[in-house]
């Protein structure tokens, strides 16, 4: 699967990296830590199918999102029930009062993936170090 | 969000440094009691300090350096035989007091005790425990003072019979009523959060607004610079100092306190002993193992698939923000508010030893130490119009029927 972004992202000059294989990934809870230069992601497939490689710590206290809950259709951390989609955007912050927005505010970095023939790739930039 | 510089100056403890200089104002829990049993010297590491306790020719215990090889990892605690005290090094005085032994390594004279529910329980009610996070203090620290966290970190998606909860946190029933505790963080996520200044730090108040007009009230506080008091159970509190042994690592360091009946100090340390190895109080379950993380048990049991101990939720939790929480990357809410009010005053600490006014530290001088009891930690359901005297009232009605002197 290739997302929007990353079509968008082709334009900057940069390459897709291999990061895992599909049957890895799905052999049990679909997530699985991936590491890009110095920058810690986690990728996961949520409910559709799609699949989200975006920070690992959560934004709001820095909790390890690996040991995230898989559920509502996205990656929700533990440690306060913060729920994020596969782009990395907050949808959700349970324990903030009721009609709070703050979560249209918090978004974790996202990397564009795509998926083909079992393979799970990256898009990284030339530029970042993330090579 | 905060700068790089404000994360290093309020994390930060060694000799010398900001955060380290406040925290030398006060005791420190150095060692527990059972660790004494053996062979003297005793090594402690505290602070980024490496020491060893000793005791003196008339009895006194005290806190000395020691030498110590290139390369020790921090939370190493060698063997009496093994330890070689630095003739030319510091020297703490150590005060043994309710199964621990606390030490105080700053300037002039150590500051009186207060008279905490803890320090004033006769021995036969309180138990002292540690045990070992790789992590900084300060994050540790927050944890305790995050009132919200509970609903979630440690929700059980289904409830143990109350009965079974003898020495465990939120295993009780809550307040008078028959609904398990965990079931009252369970079905009310959102508690409104009050925060006032006291003597001794922090009152934290958790308002959970329940059906019926009721309000289920968690009071918990912080106690300057490095502890909490919470209630663990209607018999039981918790006073927990999250104390540095270097900026990477830290003890929780906990003093359970009775009020009513004695507590079962077998049972209590069987219960932790199960779960840590010794000499250094290691957690078993730890990151290396993945905290023997269950995907199954997290659908179905627990919220972090982590087992039914608290403790091991706190501990993924804040060792797995890294070392020292990057505090660039964080985006605090209105749940944050005590975290938020902690760091303001840590902050002011700071500043007022900076322009030598030490005596404007909380139980520093400004207010008689002696003076300061409780503090008040409890849970309590209440009707919602008068929840502070409901609350206030649980509290003394508990003090009222204790054996040991507990008035406030």
């Amino acid at each position: 699967m290739t997302t929007p972004q990353a079509t968008a992202h082709n334009k900057v000059e940069g390459h897709w990296k291999v990061i895992a294989q599909s049957k890895t990934l799905d052999a049990g809870r679909p997530l699985l830590p991936i590491t890009l230069g110095n920058d810690r992601f986690v990728l996961f497939r949520d409910e559709e199918g799609g699949l989200g490689l975006i920070g690992r710590n959560c934004p709001h206290r820095g909790a390890d999102l690996c040991f995230g809950r898989l559920e509502d259709n996205g990656l929700r951390c533990p440690f306060h029930g913060w729920h994020f989609d596969r782009t990395g955007q907050c949808v959700e912050q349970p324990a903030e009062p009721e009609g709070s927005k703050m979560y249209t505010q918090i978004k974790v970095p996202m990397v564009p993936v795509k998926e083909e023939n079992g393979v799970i790739s990256a898009w990284c930039e030339t530029t970042g170090d993330k090579t | 969000m905060i700068s790089q510089a404000l994360n290093d100056q309020i994390t930060r403890i060694g000799p010398n440094t900001d955060a380290g200089n406040v925290l030398r104002q006060y005791w420190q829990p150095a060692a527990l009691s059972d660790e004494l049993a053996g062979e003297f010297p005793v090594a402690v590491n505290l602070l980024g300090e490496r020491l060893a306790l000793v005791r003196s020719g008339d009895g006194a215990l005290q806190l000395k350096t020691r030498i110590v090889p290139q390369g020790e990892p921090a939370a190493h605690c060698p063997a009496a035989q093994e330890i070689t005290l630095d003739p030319d090094g510091a020297t703490y005085p150590a005060h043994e007091i309710k199964g621990a032994v606390f030490a105080y390594m700053g300037p002039g004279d150590p500051p009186e005790f207060p008279n905490f529910d803890c320090f004033r329980a006769p021995d036969s009610h309180v138990f002292a425990f540690k045990g070992l996070w790789r992590c900084n203090w300060l994050q540790a620290l927050e944890i305790g003072i995050d009132p919200a966290h509970a609903s979630f970190l440690h929700r059980f998606l289904e409830d143990e019979d109350p009965s079974d909860g003898y020495g465990k946190q939120f295993r009780d029933k809550a307040a008078h009523t028959d609904m398990p505790m965990t079931q009252v963080l369970r079905d009310y996520p959102r508690p409104e959060i009050q925060v006032d200044e006291t003597d001794y730090g922090l009152k934290i108040t958790a308002l959970r607004h329940m059906e019926n007009d009721l309000t289920h009230v968690r009071v918990t506080n912080q106690i300057f610079p490095e502890a909490i008091c919470i209630p663990m159970s209607r018999e039981m509190t918790i006073t927990q100092w999250h104390v540095p042994i270097d900026d990477e690592n830290c003890y929780w360091f906990t003093i359970f306190t009775s009020f009513n009946n004695p507590v079962n100090k077998d049972l209590m340390r069987d219960q932790r002993l199960k779960e840590h190895r010794l000499p250094d109080y290691a957690p078993l379950k730890n990151r290396e193992n993945n905290y023997h993380y269950d995907p199954a048990e997290q659908e179905t049991l627990t919220y972090t698939g982590m087992g039914l101990d608290i403790n091991v939720h706190d501990q993924w939790a804040v060792e797995g923000m890294g070392a020292i929480q990057d505090r660039r990357q964080e985006h605090l809410g209105r749940s944050d508010v005590a975290i938020i009010r902690y760091r303001r005053m840590l902050r002011k600490a700071i500043a007022d030893l900076a322009a030598a006014r030490p005596e404007e530290l909380p139980m520093q001088g400004r207010a008689d130490v002696s003076a300061i009891r409780g503090p008040l930690s409890n849970d309590a359901i209440a009707p919602t119009e008068n929840w502070q005297s409901a609350s206030h009232a649980a509290d003394t009605a508990r003090r009222a029927e204790c054996p040991w002197d507990a008035s406030v």
